[in-house]
């Protein structure tokens, strides 16, 4: 089983899998790996980032299996695609208490607001394989509890359950 | 594009997102807003059937207001995953730009403006669906 867990950087994917630990299931933060393993073409200086050599982490990762925790995780191939969604006020206010420039809170909380992580994991892989959890106002081990019930599969896909546009008219 | 001195022209910023499509009109500067939408929100509806007739009917009352203040074109900032034409599984910009065509209103630039997720790593601009 291939689970991918996405979501907009601050929805809480590094914190909700390292929590989730009734699975023994391999766990693959996509983000170090592609540091680590340079697998990236190109700097955007703009935004302090790398861009990401799709090609290259797919064939570094190869035939795996397990969890794979990353906002680009949803461009691999998976079997179940995880979306962690959050409020984006409260995105953006997570992401300046982890120490993120402003500019960098600010565009991912919009990215949260327009959906733009569950529109491309809806469109690469169906609606029939997402699975949408909002973690608005829930703890790390209730997050995790419920990326636990979509990999041993009690949980039914969702997409569309939030709407956080009210963000972009404030 | 015809945009003469007398003739006055404004920013539609298009918000599309999954379920939901909103309309900002400001004036060519970006900081005086004109018209504000109250949103074409589908959420819990059926999406296939009502997504796209929800924004349309939202820019035909929009196009009344920006027509009201005096515009006669816009430029279009569009922002969001409903903006990428057919593969989005959202409403759509394009319903929402061609509503305002065609109650009158002069269409200018389109640029897509959405925003990237970022962490230290970003995907490539040609493989973002
Ligand atoms: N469920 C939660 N409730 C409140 N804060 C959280 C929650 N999950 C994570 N956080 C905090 O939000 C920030 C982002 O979490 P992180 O796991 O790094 O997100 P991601 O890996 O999705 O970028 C961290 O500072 C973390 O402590
Ligand atoms: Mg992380």
């Amino acid at each position: 089983m291939r689970v991918a867990v996405t979501g907009t950087p601050g929805t809480g994917k590094t914190t909700a899998v390292t929590a989730a630990d009734s699975l023994s299931v391999p766990i693959v933060h996509l983000n170090e790996t592609i540091t680590t393993h340079e697998l990236w073409t190109e700097r955007d200086t703009d935004r302090d980032s790398l861009i990401a050599d799709l090609d290259a982490v797919r064939s570094h990762l190869g035939a795996w299996e397990g969890i794979v925790e990353s906002h680009l995780s949803h461009y691999l191939d998976a079997d179940r695609v995880i979306v962690l969604r959050c409020e984006p006020a409260t995105l953006e206010s997570r992401l300046l208490d982890r120490g993120e420039t402003p500019k960098k809170a600010r565009e991912n909380a919009e990215s949260e607001a327009l959906d733009v992580l569950l529109s491309e994991a809806v469109s690469q892989h169906g609606a029939e394989k997402v699975y949408e959890i909002d973690t608005t106002g829930k703890k790390p081990k209730e997050v995790a509890t419920e990326i636990e019930a979509v990999v041993t599969g009690t949980k039914e896909p969702s997409a569309g359950t939030v709407d956080f546009t009210q963000y972009l008219t404030q | 594009m015809s945009e003469s001195a007398e003739q006055k022209w404004g920013i539609a910023h298009v918000y599309a997102s999954f379920n939901n499509t909103l309309i900002t009109i400001t004036d060519q500067t970006g900081a005086e807003t004109i018209v504000k939408s109250s949103g074409g929100s589908v959420v819990k509806q059926n999406r296939d059937e009502a997504s796209p007739y929800a924004a349309m009917q939202m820019a035909e009352t929009v196009a009344e207001q920006v027509k009201a203040a005096g515009l006669s074109g816009l430029h279009v900032r569009v922002r969001g995953p409903g903006g990428n034409g057919n593969k989005s599984p959202g409403p759509g910009a394009q319903a929402t730009i061609r509503a305002l065509a065609r109650a009158g209103i002069e269409i200018g630039r389109i640029e897509d403006v959405t925003p990237v997720p970022h962490d230290g790593t970003r995907a490539p601009k040609n493989k973002r669906v």
